[in-house]
């Protein structure tokens, strides 16, 4: 409308300019009559009539100047006002999806993989939501398929390590019936049969590791925690390990703090962790090498600690000792019967009880393993203090 | 010295079995399923079993229920190739005396047997 009228004002604009210069040309030409004489009186007259007119036009032309100025801005305003009006209609309508998108998104992030969003109205918005449940669809065979996978690796580990016990048992039961009648074998044939026996003992720890790895990754790896006092618990493992460090002339002491806090454990996992590092320890260091067992509490913490002033371990190992099938060098070479999981399977356990394990090592000082496991909480504590002094 | 019942499908574990229980000195029967479990158990009467927990036809498992069922209190360690037996998911209604892990550490079995079976 603004448009037209506009359109309309500048040709009568146009006319009202025309007419104005018509009427100069006539004045004009009255003068010309006037400055010959011809017709004087008329002349006169048509002069002063116009100069009239032009003024009359020129008042018309301001009028419809401001017409249209007028027109122009209730035109801007309606405008502005409609596209305003309209704007705030397509924010609303795009808003809700928004919002659900964002929601669904959300969720799916979360592990939501049934997350989807039902979205109509516009047709951009509905194509946003179409193209997000395509890539949720995608997302969520994906994860079935990974999940499949899992489980078939799973189930043949566990079908793996089934399988293969039963011909160890064999092996070994009748390797150590050999060993039962030791007398009458000779020397030769008895490091013979205790090779065979070594090496069951290594492939039973390579199952047992195995399953306990295959358990971490399906989340089936779990603790039976109780408030458990540490100090027999050490106690004992060091005096079973010292079975394998006597004949390599290695020393294993223990220091352990008297008045150690409670922790709440799974005694035998604590155990497990404790021989992995302590065979580490023994497997690593040369004959004649030192081996400490420390246990000490400090702050809300109990700190186990396995210290040995053997190789140590190269910095650029030290990042994936952590890390399963990482090995040390002398590991590498055969040296050392280790399967490259215990250290990947004691973090675990140690992160199940709520702790950490750390490593700090200086090549041709030593290495030291530290395992943090956080105090029992004062209310288990006092009920197992209670039990125990009932019991003794 | 006791008489036991050692029940597994492979024939080389009961070879084994047999060698090592009866030069502890005690008297060994076999059977190679649940069946012939549930039948030597009724003809002889062993002081203990010694099942295997996976066998064909019919499982250790299943051989106990019905012996249980039957009324039969013989005490019972079952052998199991899972690292885990004796975990949570184990029967807990068929009076099970322990578990016993392969491979087999025959020192501490011997102990138990021994330990069963005192009377």
């Amino acid at each position: 409308m603004a448009v037209i009228g506009v359109g309309r004002f500048i040709q009568q604009r146009q006319d009202f300019e025309d007419a104005i210069a018509r009427s100069y040309q006539v004045e004009i030409g009255a003068r010309t009559r006037l400055a010959e004489g011809i017709g004087s009186e008329v002349a006169r007259k048509a002069i002063a009539t116009q100069a009239d007119r032009r003024d009359e036009l020129r008042e018309r032309i301001s009028d419809d100047t401001r017409d249209t100025a007028i027109l122009v801005a209730a035109g801007l305003i309606a405008g502005l006002t409609g596209a305003l009006l309209l704007f705030s209609g397509l924010i609303a309508s795009m808003r809700r999806p928004l919002e659900e998108l964002v929601d669904a998104a959300g969720r799916l992030a979360a592990g939501d993989r049934r997350a989807r969003v039902e979205i109509g109205g516009l047709s951009e918005t509905a194509a946003l939501g179409a193209a997000f449940n395509e890539m949720a669809d995608e997302l969520e065979r994906e994860a079935s398929k990974r999940d499949q996978l899992d489980r078939l690796k799973d189930e043949f580990v566990l079908t793996a390590s089934h399988e293969l016990r039963s011909p160890l048992t064999s092996v070994q039961g009748f390797a150590e019936l050999l060993m039962l009648e030791r007398d009458s074998l000779t020397q030769k044939q008895v490091e013979t049969v205790q090779i065979i026996l070594d090496n069951c003992r290594h492939l039973v720890r390579l199952l047992n590791d195995l399953l306990d790895l295959a358990r971490s990754d399906a989340g089936r790896l779990s603790i039976q925690a109780q408030p458990t006092e540490l100090a027999p618990l050490i106690d004992d493992t060091v005096r079973t390990m010292r079975a394998q460090t006597e004949p390599a002339h290695q020393v294993l002491n223990e220091r352990i703090d008297p008045d150690l806090p409670l922790v709440n454990v799974e005694p035998g996992r604590i155990r497990q962790i404790l021989v992995n590092l302590l065979t580490n320890a023994h497997e690593y260091c040369p004959e004649g090498a030192s081996i400490a067992m420390t246990a000490r509490a400090e702050g809300d913490e109990v700190v186990l600690a396995v210290i040995d002033d053997g190789p140590g371990i190269p910095e650029t190992q030290l990042e994936q000792i952590f890390e399963r099938f990482t090995r040390g060098d002398a590991g590498l070479t055969q040296r050392v019967g280790g399967t490259g999981l215990g250290l990947a399977i004691s973090k675990s356990l140690v992160e199940l009880h709520g702790g950490r394990i750390e490593v700090d090592s200086t090549v041709g000082q030593g290495s030291t393993f530290s395992v943090r496991l956080p105090v029992a909480a004062a209310a288990d504590a006092g009920g197992q203090r209670r039990a125990t002094a009932e019991a003794s | 010295m006791a008489r036991v019942l050692v029940a597994d499908d492979s024939e080389t574990i009961l070879l084994l079995m047999r060698t090592r229980l009866e030069l502890a000195g005690h008297e060994v029967e076999t059977a190679a399923d649940g069946q012939e479990v549930t039948e030597l158990v009724r003809e002889s009467e062993p002081d203990l079993l010694l099942l295997d927990a996976m066998m064909p036809r019919k499982s250790g498992l299943d051989a106990l229920r019905e012996l249980r069922a039957a009324g039969v209190a013989v005490p019972v360690l079952i052998v199991s190739a899972h690292q885990d037996a004796g975990d949570a998911d184990s029967p807990t209604d068929l009076e099970i005396s322990g578990y016993v892990n392969k491979p087999i550490d025959f020192d501490r079995l011997l102990e138990e047997i021994a330990a069963l079976t005192r009377s």
